[in-house]
């Protein structure tokens, strides 16, 4: 039982470092399609750290909420995203705020970071996942720099989206998941969110024939 | 009493409800707002009848699912009070706007402002009848929100909306002050329930103390209009449908005043120092002189009649603040008095200012206008409603025999017993207020001998007074009703005054209505009669015997009385409205004596013939006072605002990047503050 356990944990800290892998590949892709498969790669990631986090504490709704996961960031948003790249006909991020390289090297000072604001935290917790909490957090602020590193709406959007994932995994990691009602609402919002920002893309399109979001500067007085 | 609780409750829902269930339909809409009302505050008046009679107070709760928040309510005498204040304007209001009903249809929806209408009056009802803290604000948030709905109401008018948003954000400041002081409570209670208040589990020491004296004051000052929070007062009220002006200025107001009665004479159980009283004493001496004086001024009828309600809400105050110098002196007896005085004031304020509004929206519906100099003439055409409006000018004029002179009168008599005060300064300061009080009283008189005379005497000024025809009966029911309440509180004091006794009896800790009631309760006399004593039945009586006396006198010496039919004689001249006496001209002494306060501007300009210097072709005045307040206070408090807010734009520079990045930034440092 406890060679169970011990692999377990560390099979979920295996998870959840692919996870944030998968921010680094998305804030060094320049392509968009390549960047929504990326997240589709790390949602799938996420499915499985919380179907193992479910085995290993035995609780059912995590499964349902893996599930959802599965259905709803895996497959259908994905799908969303890359209807509006080809209606847009938006293939690549030419201009960024910050080169790749100096964004990959501002990630990696946020993943310090991160570890260094849980390290207090993380004895307190009885986790099977120790380094997941500070993982989760690093992936929230990663989500956050590429809202702030990339011009075009989609790539904003999927970095809002990777910020959810990293509040999931938070939550499944730090509390053996939320309760399954806080969850469902939380996915809906999600869907919600990425529906509205899609039409809010389409939108942007029509009105400055870009999905620049610097452009909307021309919106103040 | 209860059952009567849900009869209200239930009267007021059914008027929110019903009008929407016929669309198309204004006529019946209007109905269906107003029957229900109507029978809703029926009920108030019995209720508030009853709770004034009944020696216990009644008490319900309902829990919520809303932490801290109780539904509870608690009907005693205070409450009582307000609740048949309330009721009975309301009930006047509603009879009134059944006929009111022609005028506002095609300006707005009925059935919306016959919902809003009753919506307002429940809450208000709630407003008093709350005995939990977090239950008070709700109904008191509500009250202001619907009243500000019921204010635009006519909001395609640029001046109605500014009047709202002014409102707006007057009451809400005011709020913002009543929260700060209710949570003050709650620190020491630990419990928003009004019982937890009273004997708090630690009780507010100096410092606090003081603090939610000036946050309550502030707080409800600014819903009651004391000078200089008044600002608002006279921009919402006039644009307000006529009935529900009459509602606010007549009983909204006076929330205000009940919450002030219960912070500091409940809530505090009257222990409070000195200066407290001399501030609310000094506050409502500047409002009525202040209030008066601007209405002088003022030649919308509806302006006016909103400056008066600053001026008596001052009256009001002058009496509650004699009443809580005396308590902090231990004066109970002449505590009771003064609190007895203001209450009385409260109630005769109600009636006598909703009659005018009344009469000032019958005005409105007859001429369409609500600039005085276009009146005239108007008692000829519309007699009832200028009986009506006369008697309400006599009694807030406070001219016995009506009810404005009784509580005034009582005012006096408090403030001249301040000799009774052992501190001098305060021996000094009660008679000014005593002086200023008469001086806002005669002021009044001016002003309503300005209203009454211009709107009612003499020739037409307009066409709209030369057609203007009587109001629908509905409308003249409602005049004539507070027109006799009006009379009756002045005539009958002796069952007034047991009455307010009962409600000032717990916050006083004394009875004083055996006292007062001299000579079998034909009398009032406050110390003894040899000091003072009023007496209006026999006064009333007197008036009438006199001018019967002088009819007789004048029918048996005064010879032949045979009536000739002529034209007023004007030195052969023919008189046309244009040489009548304006309301400027009428206050154009006045304006010169307080030249100081008013500072007008006067613009004269003559546009001379070319042929000739001595021929003026056209003349141009123009004139104007200036409101001092606006100027000096709220006018570089707004530019503040906006410059600080222009520097804010800085920041905001419509990049979401930006945006995104300061959310980041503050991320991060609050993370690391965290660690």
């Amino acid at each position: 039982m406890q060679v169970l356990s011990s692999i377990g944990s560390q099979l979920v800290n295996v998870c959840s470092a692919l996870l944030l892998l998968t921010c680094f590949a998305i804030v060094a892709q320049r392509r968009l399609s390549a960047c929504v498969d990326l997240f589709a790669l790390q949602s799938a990631f996420l499915v499985v750290t919380a179907a193992l986090v479910a085995y290993l504490t035995g609780n059912q709704h995590i499964y349902i909420a893996a599930a959802l996961t599965g259905v709803i960031k895996v497959i259908i948003i994905p799908r969303v995203l890359k209807k509006i790249i080809d209606r847009l006909n938006v293939k690549r991020e030419l201009v960024m705020y910050i080169n790749v390289q100096a964004g990959l090297l501002i990630c990696g000072g946020l993943v310090m970071l991160a570890f260094f604001i849980s390290q207090p935290i993380i004895p307190l917790g009885s986790l099977l996942t120790r380094d997941s909490l500070a993982i989760a957090l690093a992936i929230v602020l990663i989500g956050l720099f590429t809202m702030i590193a990339r011009q075009k709406a989609v790539t904003q959007l999927v970095g809002f989206l990777v910020m959810e994932n990293g509040l999931f995994l938070g939550a499944t990691a730090a509390t053996h998941g939320m309760p399954l009602i806080v969850e469902l609402g939380v996915f809906f919002d999600v869907l919600i969110a990425a529906l509205i920002a899609g039409i809010y893309t389409n939108r942007l399109q029509d009105a400055f024939d870009s999905v620049d979001t610097s452009r909307l500067t021309a919106l103040k007085e | 009493m209860l059952n009567l609780l849900w009869i209200l409750l239930g009267g007021y829902v059914a008027g929110i409800l019903l009008p929407f269930c016929l669309p198309q339909e204004p006529k019946a809409q209007n109905l269906m707002a107003s029957v229900p009302a109507i029978v809703a505050t029926s009920a108030g008046v019995v209720l508030g009848l009853l709770g004034l009679m009944s020696s216990e107070p009644v008490t319900g709760s309902l829990a919520s699912t809303i932490p801290l928040l109780t539904l509870a309510i608690r009907l005693d005498s205070l409450a009582a009070f307000f609740v048949l204040t309330i009721s009975v304007v309301g009930l006047a209001a509603s009879i009134y706007a059944i006929g009111y009903g022609r005028h506002v249809e095609g300006r707005a929806s009925v059935a919306t402002l016959g919902a809003l209408f009753n919506g307002y009056l429940l809450c208000m009802t709630f407003v008093v009848l709350a005995d939990n803290g977090f239950f008070f604000l709700l109904a008191w948030e509500l009250m202001s929100l619907l009243s500000y709905f019921l204010v635009v109401t006519e909001h395609e008018k640029a001046d109605v909306r500014y009047a709202g948003v002014f409102y707006l954000i007057m009451t809400h400041v005011g709020t913002a002050f009543i929260v700060m002081a209710f949570l003050i409570f709650f620190q020491g209670a630990g419990s928003f329930s009004f019982e937890a208040f009273r004997h708090p589990g630690q009780p507010l020491y100096g410092g606090m103390k003081t603090l939610v004296f000036l946050m309550a004051l502030i707080g409800f000052g600014t819903k009651a209009g004391i000078v200089p929070l008044h600002v608002w007062l006279p921009y919402a009220h006039p644009v307000a449908p006529s009935h529900v002006s009459a509602v606010m200025s007549g009983v909204m107001i006076k929330t205000a005043i009940y919450g002030l009665i219960r912070v500091y004479f409940d809530f505090f159980g009257g222990q409070f120092p000195w200066w407290w009283g001399f501030t609310v004493l000094f506050l409502g001496a500047t409002s009525a002189l202040l209030g008066v004086m601007y209405a002088l001024m003022e030649h919308d009828l509806k302006r006016l009649l909103a400056f008066h309600s600053v001026e008596n809400i001052g009256i009001i105050l002058l009496g509650i603040g004699v009443g809580m110098i005396f308590q902090s002196y231990g004066l109970k007896e002449l505590a009771a008095l003064g609190l007895l005085a203001g209450l009385y004031h409260t109630i005769n304020h109600a009636m006598f200012k909703a009659l005018l509004f009344l009469g000032a929206g019958s005005l409105l519906h007859a001429t369409h206008t609500r600039n005085m100099e276009e009146y005239g003439g108007l008692l000829r055409r519309m007699p009832w409603t200028g009986l009506f409006f006369l008697i309400g000018a006599v009694s807030i004029s406070a001219l016995p025999p009506t009810n404005g002179f009784v509580s005034e009168w009582l005012v006096f008599q408090s403030l001249f017993l301040g000799f009774q005060i052992p501190a001098v300064f305060l021996k000094l300061m009660l008679p000014i207020a005593a002086a200023i009080l008469a001086l806002t009283g005669v002021l009044a008189l001016a002003c309503f001998a300005k209203a009454f005379g211009i709107a009612f005497l003499a020739q037409p000024r307009s066409a709209h007074a030369r057609h203007a025809e009587e109001v629908p009966v509905p409308m003249r029911i409602a005049m004539g009703f507070l027109a006799a309440v009006c009379v009756a509180l002045g005539i009958a004091p002796m069952v007034v005054v047991p009455l307010l006794d009962r409600v000032v009896t717990p916050l006083a800790g004394i009875s004083i209505a055996r006292n007062i009631l001299a000579i079998d309760g034909w009398a009032l006399a406050p110390v003894n009669v040899e000091f003072s004593s009023l007496s209006t039945p026999v006064l009333a009586l007197l008036l009438v015997a006199l001018s019967l006396l002088g009819l007789a006198l004048a029918v048996t010496f005064g010879g032949r009385l045979k009536p000739r039919r002529y034209k007023t004689w004007g030195c052969g001249l023919n008189l046309s409205p244009r040489m009548e006496y304006t309301a400027t001209g009428f206050v154009q002494p006045i304006k010169r004596v307080f030249s100081t306060i008013y500072q007008p501007t006067v613009k004269l300009e003559t546009e001379f013939l070319d042929e000739s210097r001595y021929f003026a072709k056209r003349r141009h005045f123009e004139f104007h006072i200036e409101l001092i307040f606006e100027k000096y206070l709220y006018d570089p408090l707004v530019a503040f605002f906006a410059t600080l807010a222009d520097r804010l734009k800085v920041i905001q520079a419509g990049s979401l990047h930006l945006y995104l990045t300061y959310i980041f930034v503050a991320l991060i440092a609050l993370l690391l503050l965290a660690v």
